[in-house]
Order: structure tokens, then C-alpha cells, then sequence
């Protein structure tokens, strides 16, 4: 469990700024009052970007004055917040999103000013994030044969509407090079892994050597079992979809399972994985109903369709930092 | 789904007294007095399970047809692979074309030529109610609901009795308002060893099914074959997860985000009979435990309540080993 969330833990000693992404991301001219810190033309308005800070920590008094006067000091207006404190529970979480001039208050600067109230307040986590600015998540996609799943992030990343590197995706079926999602993956220079596993050999060194430079992995219907083994060495979070609702029908063929239970609601979950199969902390759940007039094909389609939809809210959410650990396998999503 | 088996062998014969609102004469004597007076029609349902043939529309169709009903809806459905039939329609008529009676011979007539599994008709307005008795442990949220929508007319059935395993005192609600309402309430306590089934039995055996309104305790294998008719239960999660006591304390400690509520029909096994109705609502780190409750036990009452109503319009049926059909 301690695995889980462990990549934010991580991103928080980072402080990346990185100069290329800049150029992404402004469509004005580059004014050089962005340069010299301080506007020639007085007229012109700062260039406000979006930021977003998670904050875990014992609970005290006047964590929300610090962290809010810690932000407006540096000129950033918070547009949202949330705060969280649970009953009977001496634990504060809370999630900013504020826009700020980055020449009032550069990237760097930020995550010190971030890292020195996480300090003061022993954080369990302090994760700040500059969308434009920090260079996307890098992910690797793991799945077995089925690949609806697959093929919608594919299609939403392309859109623009997965803000993530896919580094590559890893498979233990193979696939004929003039597949839809083959020939998606070479276009886009994404390369694709084909290990098969057996009974004996889940190759989980092999994995690990490729996903090793992401920042988290999605299993979207990657039907092999990942050992704590590999979950340690991998050390960063692991997001899964379970095509079902937990923790109904675990294992294999939910659907099925379903569909034989009589039930008149199927659904989807999403949640981070860790030893025990289909048991971690629950990230996402989405329902449909279901009726005698169902048979087991349109069982399978319903779910199948829930997934995508759970699958990308999840990881959606992940993204923005709305998720976070919440006692021994809960989340809180803001 | 034994009740329906059982009722194809009863003829309702009284009239309602409540529901005819013009005038008598043309009903009595077979004919309108005035041939401007359009005559009554009331509604009627009819559900029909047989193995599948071809023809089965056609005849149950022409049957209400030729007595001149008319059919407003009508639900069929045959699964794939399975050589089942299941039909239901609404239609109204003029019972005084087509006696009560009468119209239950001539389904019956149907049902046998097809060698129905069930074959039920009901006319709301004429066969009496369906009698029920509820029973409940301690707590009261879904019998408190059920007892103000039977109140408001919206649960038509005639509870005959509530039974229960906890005492209430008198100057309690649901004492009061069963007091005035001439329903008995029956302090049944269960020990251990000692469920006291056959009290139970003795008190319920006159009615037409059982509504276990949160009652805690497991009724035997032994008693539902006594009784011998369908008994369904609320279970306050939603099947097959949180089986069992607390489910909503389970799906707290599990970190769902959808709590939810099953209604389904009781057999030997716990929690795991035929599921008639689901509900689900959302739930987040913001809900406690008392929120969790709370939400489940609104989601009970309707839960409940949507499975009962259904199944009096006779639009539930057994399917399979431990399905429902639900029209």
C-alpha cells in the first residue's frame, strides 16, 4: 500500500522547468517583459497560467492561511478550493487551483515555497503542478487481448484530451502489424512490446526495464497478475480498470459473472492496484442498468463501454492531482 | 413467484363497490338502457409463461379481442437459447361483456393448450387485494414508508399484520399509527435457538406474500417451504457485494464510491435469491459512515418499494435458476 501514491511523493522533490515546453503552450508574441521582469508597456496585462497544489498533512490550525497567503503573496489568484478533513481523523487535505504570472513567481521558486510550508507542517504529501510548464506525465499502457480500452485513450490522446507521453505500450498478445492499433502506434512513434507471459514466466524484469522512465502505468485489460515483486521495484503508482464493480466479481469474466448473478446494475471501477488482485484503493465506479432483454453480449458491451469511460475519468482526475490516499485503501477525489 | 401459480386456481367473485361510478341499472342487466351511456371499462393484466410455440400472440391476443378488450400494452419477450415465453398485457374492458369469471376460464383455457408455467390475470378494481404482512427487526425507515404510501393509497395491498422480532412501545409512531389503523403488531422475539417459525407461520399463513422490511433474522428453508409463497427481502448493499450483516459499514471500510440497495426474493440461501430492482447513489471521502447510512436506507425505501409495486402488477417472473424477469 505504501507503493501506491508513492510517484507523488516523488514529483514533489522535483522542481522541472523545462524551456521547450514553454513553447507549447504561448500563443502571444514573447513580449520581453517576460524576460526582464517587469512590463515595458504598463498597459499590457501579465500572462496568467494555471497551477494546481495538493497538500496532505496532519491537521492544525491555519494550514489553509498559510498555504493561501504563500500563493497570494506571489500575486496568484485561487480560482478553486477544496478541503478536506475527515471525522474523527487528524488529517488535512486540501486542492488549489490559482493562476499566477510566472515571471512574479518563477516555477523554481514556487516548488521551494511549496516545500518549505510542507515542511513546517510535516506533509504527507505536497505535489504542485504547472500544466504548461512541468513536462507531461509519462505513462506506459499494458494489455492483454482486448483492446477497447486501449484504443480509446489512443484516440482521446490524440485529441488532446489525455494530457500524457505514452512512452509505449506493452502487450502479451501479439498483433499483426496492420491493425488499426498497430499502424496508430507507428504513426505516432510509440513503440509496441510483445511479451508473452506463461504460467511460469510473467517476464515482470522485462517490464520493468521498459516502464521504468514513466511516471505511472495504466493496465487497460492487461489480464496478467503484477506481483508485489514488481510493485516494489516499480515503486510508482499502477492504475487498473476491473470491468465490474468491485468488489463484486473479482477475477475473471465479471461480466459473466454478472450476467449468471441475475444482477440488474453492472459497472466498472478503477483503482490502483497493489498485491491482492482486484482489491486496492478505488479510484472511480460508474454503473448501467441492466435487464432480462440483456443477454450476455450486450452485457459485455455495456461493461465494455463503462470501462472506457471509468478508465479515462480516473486517470483524468489522476492527472490533476484530485487524487489522493485516504486511510489504508480509500481515496479522496476532489 | 408461487403466489401466481396459486392464484390460477382462485376465482375472485366480488365486486367492487368503490370503483363503478354510473349508474347501476345497464350493469345488471347485461345491456344499456340508453345506447348513449358508453359502458364501463376497467382495467386488466394478464402475464403468461409457457414454452415458446409459434402462435402464442396470436390466440392470448384474439382471446382478449373477442371479448372486446383492448389491449393498451403489451410486453413479450422469448431470450435467445431458451425455449421460454414470457408475456404481459394491460388491456381494459366491459365486465359485463366479459364476466370475471368467464375471463379466467378462458385464459385458463389458453394456459392449458400451451402447458403454461403460469398463466396469472388480475383485475384490480374487482380481485380483492393482495394481503400482506410485513416484518421488521429495529429498524423502521422502510416500514414507516411502506405504511404511509399504503396510507396514501399508493401501495395497494391490505397488510394483514407486523410482526417483530423487537419491541416497540405503544406511544411509539409506528405503534400509534397501526393502532389506528387496526393493523396487529406482533412482538415475536427470536432467541438464538429459537426463531419461533412456526409462531410466525401461524400468523402469516393467510397471506398472499411476505415483505421482510429489514427483518434480521434468516428464515429457514423449512419455513419457506411451509409457507410455500414468495417472500421478498430489502438487503441494504448492493448484491452480491456486502453480503450479510452491515453491509453499509462494509462499503464504508471498502472505499466504494457507489453505495447501493437490492430488493429480491428470499430462498434458502442468504442474501443470494432471484434480484428483482437495484439502486445505486454516489458516495465520496465526504461521506462518514452516518452518511453512508443514510443514503443507503433512502435508497432502501424506494428500493423496496418499486420492487413491491412491480411485483403487485405482476411484472416480475422467475427466470432461469435465479433470474427475474421484470416488465
Amino acid at each position: 500500500w505504501l507503493l501506491c501514491f508513492a510517484m507523488i511523493r516523488r514529483v514533489s522533490t522535483t522542481s522541472s522547468l523545462s524551456a521547450t515546453a514553454l513553447g507549447s503552450f504561448m500563443k502571444w508574441s514573447f513580449k520581453s517583459s517576460h524576460f526582464h521582469g517587469e512590463s515595458l508597456d504598463s498597459s499590457v496585462s501579465p500572462l496568467l497560467i494555471p497551477g494546481v497544489h495538493v497538500f496532505h498533512c496532519p491537521d492544525v490550525v491555519g494550514i489553509v492561511a498559510k498555504l493561501s497567503d504563500c500563493i497570494a503573496a506571489k500575486g496568484g489568484n485561487i480560482l478553486g478550493y477544496d478541503v478536506f478533513v475527515p471525522e474523527n481523523k487528524n488529517v488535512f487535505y486540501s486542492r488549489s487551483e490559482f493562476i499566477f504570472d510566472p515571471v512574479k513567481w518563477p516555477r523554481s521558486q514556487m516548488g521551494e515555497d511549496f516545500e518549505t510550508i510542507a515542511r513546517k507542517f510535516n506533509a504527507m504529501s505536497s505535489v504542485v503542478r504547472v500544466p504548461s510548464l512541468d513536462p507531461k506525465y509519462k505513462i506506459a499502457l499494458l494489455l492483454s487481448k482486448q483492446d477497447h480500452c486501449l484504443v480509446e485513450m489512443l484516440h482521446k490522446w490524440q485529441d488532446g484530451k489525455l494530457p500524457v507521453d505514452i512512452t509505449c505500450v506493452i502487450s502479451n498478445h501479439e498483433r499483426a502489424p496492420n491493425t488499426h492499433i498497430m499502424r496508430f502506434l507507428q504513426r505516432h512513434g510509440i513503440s509496441y512490446h510483445y511479451l508473452p507471459t506463461t504460467d511460469q514466466n510473467k517476464i515482470e524484469e522485462e517490464i520493468l526495464e521498459l516502464v521504468k522512465d514513466t511516471d505511472f502505468i495504466v493496465l487497460a485489460r492487461y489480464m496478467q497478475v503484477l506481483s508485489g515483486n514488481f510493485l516494489k521495484g516499480y515503486g510508482k503508482d499502477v492504475i487498473n480498470i476491473h470491468h465490474g464493480l468491485l468488489p463484486s466479481f473479482k477475477g475473471r469474466s465479471p461480466a459473466k459473472q454478472a450476467f449468471d448473478a441475475g444482477v440488474k446494475l453492472i459497472g466498472a471501477t478503477t483503482h490502483f492496484v497493489t498485491e491482492e488482485l482486484d482489491s486496492g484503493p478505488i479510484i472511480e465506479q460508474m454503473v448501467e442498468r441492466v435487464s432480462h432483454r440483456d443477454n450476455l453480449r450486450s452485457f459485455v458491451q455495456k461493461s465494455e463501454d463503462l470501462e472506457k469511460k471509468c478508465l479515462m475519468k480516473a486517470i483524468k482526475s489522476y492527472c490533476e492531482l484530485r487524487v489522493l490516499p485516504y486511510g489504508t485503501h480509500k481515496t479522496v477525489v476532489f
